[in-house]
């Protein structure tokens, strides 16, 4: 036995499955494949990988069926492939479980990039319990759980209460992506219709309290029409 | 409801035109003491009943009504029914065939004109389909080629040689996949009815959002940004937008030969979010400014300058992608040399 990351890959392109078992496998990750939604059931419950890569489009069933019998009785992360463009697809996968997604074409540093985040991700929240501790450091950004305070350059920037949630929030789960609709339900707790524009006003002084400019936003990422992304350095 | 709503609008306006022809005839019998004029002027009014309403039902009825009109009040005896008289039995037979015959007359045009307007739907379809096609042999050529060539050559080439290759098809393929989501974004509208998924979306996201896919496409331009200070949504299909300011600023890099200069400004006018693209390049050739927008629909299918970039198809997904938000796309020279292209949507209210 080793003590490398053990990948399950479930994807029926012959070609596909081919590169991405390089690119795993150069990153230093151990890789199983399956062609089919049910032997990738199959292979997932005898052999516990750490993290899935699934593609939505499979030949006997929809891949949003493995996420649901996989959430059933285990939390290890999964990261959808999409072929599919709309937001629609990504978000329905996100909100049944599944921890990211990457959209078909993509290249070699966004694949090892994702599956790096969604490895620590799985990591963090299991030592931690879901509890917050420290400090998280992002560049010039530095979030002091235990104080409440965020600096920037040493400097203090003010956030409301709200504002502060959303931050940390999206802290805690640095590179992953969280759906409007998971970050609305971890604020305020109740989805009515005016919670998007709360979130997306929210965002917005967010933004202007860290200085963020349009296509320059160094902290968080915005992923239209699906939800928000803290950026982790080195991406 | 609505077909409801259609045919009481129908009914009334047969009414009014059967009451027109009957008080006309009322007074011209007076002015003119002849009731020779009494048939015309009710053939005329059916005749534009059965032009103006939907199907045979309408023309077929005033025709009876009419006879019956005339029957009681123009003929003798006045003001009672006489329905057995054989002139009365052929005036009906005249005017049920002027109801029959411009009734099917006006139905054939009008599916006439429904086939003519689809065939040139089916028409722009196939232009559109032989430009892609063309398009997209080119860079599968030259992937197959490069990629044969390695194969084939592996032990004899360079590893600088290998390299290029292998760029060259990482570009290709790149290409190919801008190529296919603009496809994909034309597939998103063309369906029957041309309604789009909107949603409100946050302007300095939508712009974000754009500039960050931008950078990755072409690291070596620059966007200078101008967009309102305030907290602005706007109803819109963020997705085909998006597709809509990629295109539009690709088509900058690619063919505004000798820019220095590129900026993405966004303004509000009442209701209205305008967004436009302005570079400093070569411009558009004022000769190919009327079918900019319909690019593949028009004669110029190849590429006349000989590359493949024909970004033609991008500039006609994006007028169709605008339309299907009913907002108005536009593009010009500038009297400073360059070019600029702007779309219009409409804007909700602002919040707070």
């Amino acid at each position: 036995m080793n003590n490398k990351y053990k990948i399950l890959v479930v994807e029926d392109e012959d070609n596909i499955c081919n590169f991405m078992k390089t690119i795993l496998h150069a990153a230093g990750y151990q890789t199983l494949v399956a062609c089919t939604c049910s032997q990738g059931q199959m292979m997932f419950s005898s052999h516990k990988p750490d993290l899935v890569i699934l593609d939505l489009g499979l030949p006997d069933k929809d891949g949003l069926e493995f996420i649901k019998s996989a959430r059933e009785h285990s939390s290890t992360p999964i990261i959808v492939l999409s072929a599919r463009t709309t937001e629609n697809d990504k978000v329905t996968a996100l909100d049944l479980g599944a921890n990211d997604y990457i959209t078909k074409p993509f290249s070699t540093g966004e694949l090892t990039a994702r599956v790096r985040a969604a490895l620590r991700n799985a990591v963090s929240t299991s030592q931690l319990n879901g509890s917050a501790e420290g400090k998280f450091t992002l560049h010039d950004l530095v979030i002091d759980y235990n104080r409440r305070l965020v600096t920037m350059d040493g400097k203090e920037i003010k956030f409301t209460q709200t504002e502060y949630n959303i931050l940390k929030l999206l802290s805690n789960h640095t590179g992953m992506v969280l759906t409007y609709a998971a970050i609305i339900r971890e604020i305020w707790g109740i989805n009515d219709s005016g919670s998007i524009k709360k979130l997306q006003v929210n965002m917005a002084n967010i933004r202007k309290k860290l200085g963020s400019k349009p296509g320059d936003n160094k902290y968080i990422i915005n992923e239209l029409g699906v939800g928000y992304r803290m950026s982790e350095e080195g991406l | 409801m609505q077909k409801y709503k259609e045919k009481v609008r129908e009914g009334f306006f047969v009414l009014i035109i059967l009451l027109i022809a009957f008080f006309l005839n009322l007074f011209l019998v007076e002015l003119f003491q002849t009731r020779t004029l009494i048939p015309m002027i009710f053939v005329l009014g059916i005749f534009i009943i059965s032009l103006n309403t939907q199907g045979y039902f309408w023309g077929i009825a005033s025709s009876l009504i009419s006879v019956l009109a005339v029957n009681y009040a123009f003929t003798y005896p006045y003001y009672a029914f006489d329905l057995i008289t054989p002139e009365c039995v052929s005036s009906a037979v005249v005017m049920l065939i002027v109801a029959i015959m411009t009734g099917a007359l006006t139905t054939q045009l009008k599916q006439q004109e429904k086939l003519k307007s689809e065939s040139q739907m089916e028409r722009m379809r196939a232009n559109l389909l032989r430009a892609v096609s063309h398009d997209l042999r080119t860079p599968l050529t030259s992937i197959y080629g490069a990629s044969s060539a390695i194969i084939d050559n592996y032990d004899f080439l360079e590893d600088d040689q290998k390299l290029k290759l292998l760029g060259d098809i990482q570009k290709d393929s790149e290409w190919l996949t801008r190529m296919v989501e603009n496809l994909l974004s034309v597939t998103r509208i063309n369906t029957e009815d041309v309604r789009i998924a909107k949603s409100p979306t946050v302007l300095e996201e939508l712009i974000d959002a754009v500039l960050v896919k931008f950078r990755k496409h072409c690291p070596e331009h620059d966007v200078t940004v101008t967009i309102p200070e305030d907290f602005i949504t706007i109803p819109m299909d963020a997705m085909l937008i998006e597709q809509v300011l990629i295109n539009i600023l690709e088509n900058a890099v690619y063919h505004a030969k000798g820019m220095t200069e590129l900026s993405l400004t966004v303004h509000t006018e009442n209701d209205m979010a305008i967004f436009e693209i302005t570079d400093n390049g070569q411009g558009i050739p004022n000769e190919k400014l009327p079918t900019l927008f319909v690019g593949y629909a028009g004669a110029g299918l190849t590429p006349t300058d000989g590359t493949r970039r024909n970004m033609g198809i991008g500039l006609s997904v994006c007028s169709t992608i605008i339309s299907a938000h009913n907002g108005n796309i536009w593009a010009r020279n500038r009297k400073e040399g360059g070019a600029v292209f702007g779309f219009s949507l409409k804007m909700e209210d602002t919040y707070e």
